[in-house]
């Protein structure tokens, strides 16, 4: 089983990334809860011989702001495209509250900033978005948009004579501009310098402190673990991790033991408690544990504790383990955490 | 704090059977309130993009008017009725090549929005795909009008043509709904070929079809077999709806047939342009 399966109303400290099977509560029709905003179900997406989609089963729940990481070639653009009804999927089914993107996206339910657009030219910031909130049910007003996109001085500006930050923080109001429930952000700091980027943050987060969920891709680690409450982490096209930055690092990274090797070597340091992996650098042995506490306490009783540092593992740590494998077992779990 | 009421919760408490079934089908989103609305404001979009390009006041208005006096009044021989007879003829013929000038530019500007991703920007409101084909069609019918009227003006003001007020209106009328099927085919160029081949594509096709269509010079002027060809083109044809007017009738069964059928061509061109374009959009 290399994905991850998040199972829908558990409760968020219970669920971590390899959680697969607990009880569900029956879909009795009388009982039905709302329907998440997103569902994929064994969703695939090939591209010739490129596997882009490989049997992602994933939920998001309405009001979450959830976060889709993975290296370039992951998947997210795929995933963002099937999700918003760009795209279909060759087996699998999409659902995005209870239905197809499509009607979603007609239903209004829907807003997305999609990669690689650039501004259309001779209209101005306040026509552009008035535009497309005109085409939604329930938009809120264009100052409002602008407001939450924080660019209410451009109104009058043309959108072909904006910086690059500002033609990005207009393509955050088109997105928020009808008001939907859902939205959909592809890699949206792209290409912002830092200051644009805590400013394009403060918005999303305006925008989901409505009650709105939120789902964004991005390949910076500390963006997801900032920003998102929960994390999915797509690597050729399979979630290989669900959870929060902290539950990822904690079940992935692990905390790392190091300690002087002193000229007796490693035999038997991979088996001891707790430890999921071994490097050698220098002298200086590295343990990866999963239980530090038994893992030095093992290491005491063989009295080999020589310098001993015990620091936890980073994010970025985390992510290499999670996405980096040889192709060898591409099919087996690409990580101990997913399995355990 | 907004207020919204999520589509799915609103069914609730309808019975479980409909519940049951509404999850196989997909819960009833809430319809636009209105199919027209959003599609007005598109063409709003739209006719201001296109009015405010520079580009599209050179070659939808001014050219027409600059070419069509020119034409008659330079190097024009013959009596004062030869030479007014011409400048009715031309008035026509020139109003119809800005027209079709003003209808075929909409495919470039498709084909440049399919390049700046608005086009799959478009997809991701509710507007579905047919209105947004339509707004691009009803926005020609907005900036067609234009060249039409100035050139008719510019024969009337400065070429002194001297029609019945039935006669002005009623050319005007069937060069503007006579722009339909170029509109068409513009379209199909912007969805079927990038941003600069459907400029390459419109400016042949507007060059092309004007001068066989006898839009410039009179097909009479043609060598047989050149008329021959003229007589089956969608612009001879076009013309004609202001010529025959011209000449105190309506347009002939052969000229609203052979314009239908280049109509049933182009908009069978766009769908297929646009069911192609539309996976790479």
């Amino acid at each position: 089983m290399s994905h991850v399966i998040h199972v829908p109303g558990t409760p968020r400290a219970v669920r971590t990334p390899g959680v697969i099977a607990t009880p569900q509560v029956p879909d009795l029709p009388a009982a039905r809860p709302a329907p998440p905003a997103v569902r994929f179900s064994a969703v695939h997406r090939r591209f010739g011989a490129v596997h882009a989609i490989d049997g992602v089963d994933l939920e998001i729940s309405r009001g979450a702001t959830v976060a889709l990481l993975g290296r370039n070639g992951a998947g997210k653009s795929t995933a963002i495209a099937l999700l918003l009804g760009l795209d279909r999927p060759d087996a699998g089914e999409v659902r995005l509250f209870g239905g197809a993107p499509q009607d979603a996206v007609r239903g209004g339910l829907v807003g997305a900033m999609l990669q690689g657009g650039t501004p259309i030219p001779r209209v101005t910031v306040r026509e552009w978005v008035g535009f497309v909130a005109a085409t939604y049910p329930r938009p809120m007003s264009v100052a409002e948009a602008l407001a939450l996109a924080g660019i209410g001085e451009l109104a009058g500006r043309r959108v072909d004579r904006l910086s690059g930050g500002q033609a990005q923080r207009l393509r955050f109001a088109l997105a928020v501009a009808g008001n939907p429930a859902l939205i959909v952000l592809d890699e949206p700091t792209a290409a912002l310098d830092v200051e644009a980027r805590r400013g394009f943050w403060r918005s999303m987060r305006g925008y989901a402190a409505r009650g709105n969920t939120v789902l964004f891709s991005t390949h910076y680690l500390e963006e997801a673990d900032e920003n998102a409450d929960r994390i999915l982490v797509l690597d050729r096209g399979r979630t290989v991790a669900d959870g929060s930055g902290e539950e990822i690092r904690r079940a992935v990274g692990g905390t790392l033991v190091s300690f002087d090797l002193d000229g007796r070597g490693s035999a038997g340091l991979r088996t001891l408690p707790g430890v999921t992996a071994l490097e050698v650098r220098d002298d200086r042995a590295v343990l990866r544990s999963g239980d530090p506490d038994a893992t030095v306490l093992a290491l005491a009783a063989a009295g080999r504790i020589r310098r001993l540092a015990v620091t936890p593992a980073s994010l970025e740590e985390a992510f290499l383990n999670l996405t980096a494998h040889p192709d060898a077992d591409a099919d087996q779990s690409p990580s101990p955490a997913v399995t355990r | 704090m907004t207020a919204r009421a999520l589509p799915p919760a609103a069914p609730a408490p309808a019975a479980p059977v409909s519940a049951a079934t509404s999850a196989v089908v997909g819960p009833p989103f809430p319809r636009p309130a209105s199919w027209v609305r959003p599609l007005l404001s598109y063409v709003r979009l739209e006719v201001r993009r296109t009015l405010r390009d520079g580009g599209y006041a050179v070659m939808g208005v001014v050219m027409p008017v600059a070419m069509y006096l020119l034409f008659t009044n330079l190097g024009v021989g013959g009596d004062a009725d030869f030479r007014g007879d011409y400048a009715q003829y031309s008035m026509i013929g020139m109003a119809a090549y800005g027209a079709l000038g003003a209808a075929l530019a909409v495919g470039s500007g498709v084909a440049e929005d399919r390049g700046r991703g608005w086009l799959r920007q478009l997809r991701v409101t509710p507007l579905h795909p047919v209105q947004v084909v339509a707004g691009r069609a009803l926005t020609a019918g907005v900036t067609v009008l234009p060249a039409i009227t100035a050139v008719l003006t510019a024969g009337g003001l400065v070429n002194g043509v001297r029609l019945e007020l039935w006669q002005w209106l009623a050319a005007g009328l069937l060069l503007w709904l006579g722009t339909l099927p170029f509109t068409l085919l513009g379209l199909g160029n912007g969805y079927a070929l990038t941003g600069q081949a459907t400029g390459v594509v419109s400016a042949a096709c507007m060059m092309g079809l004007s001068v066989i269509g006898g839009l410039w010079i009179p097909a009479a002027a043609f060598p047989h077999w050149l008329r021959e060809i003229s007589r089956w083109t969608p612009t001879a044809r076009f013309g004609d709806l202001g010529w025959s007017v011209l000449e105190h009738h309506g347009p002939g069964l052969g000229t609203v047939s052979v314009l239908a059928g280049w109509l049933l061509v182009f908009a069978g061109y766009a769908v297929l342009a646009y069911r192609r374009g539309a996976r790479t959009v």
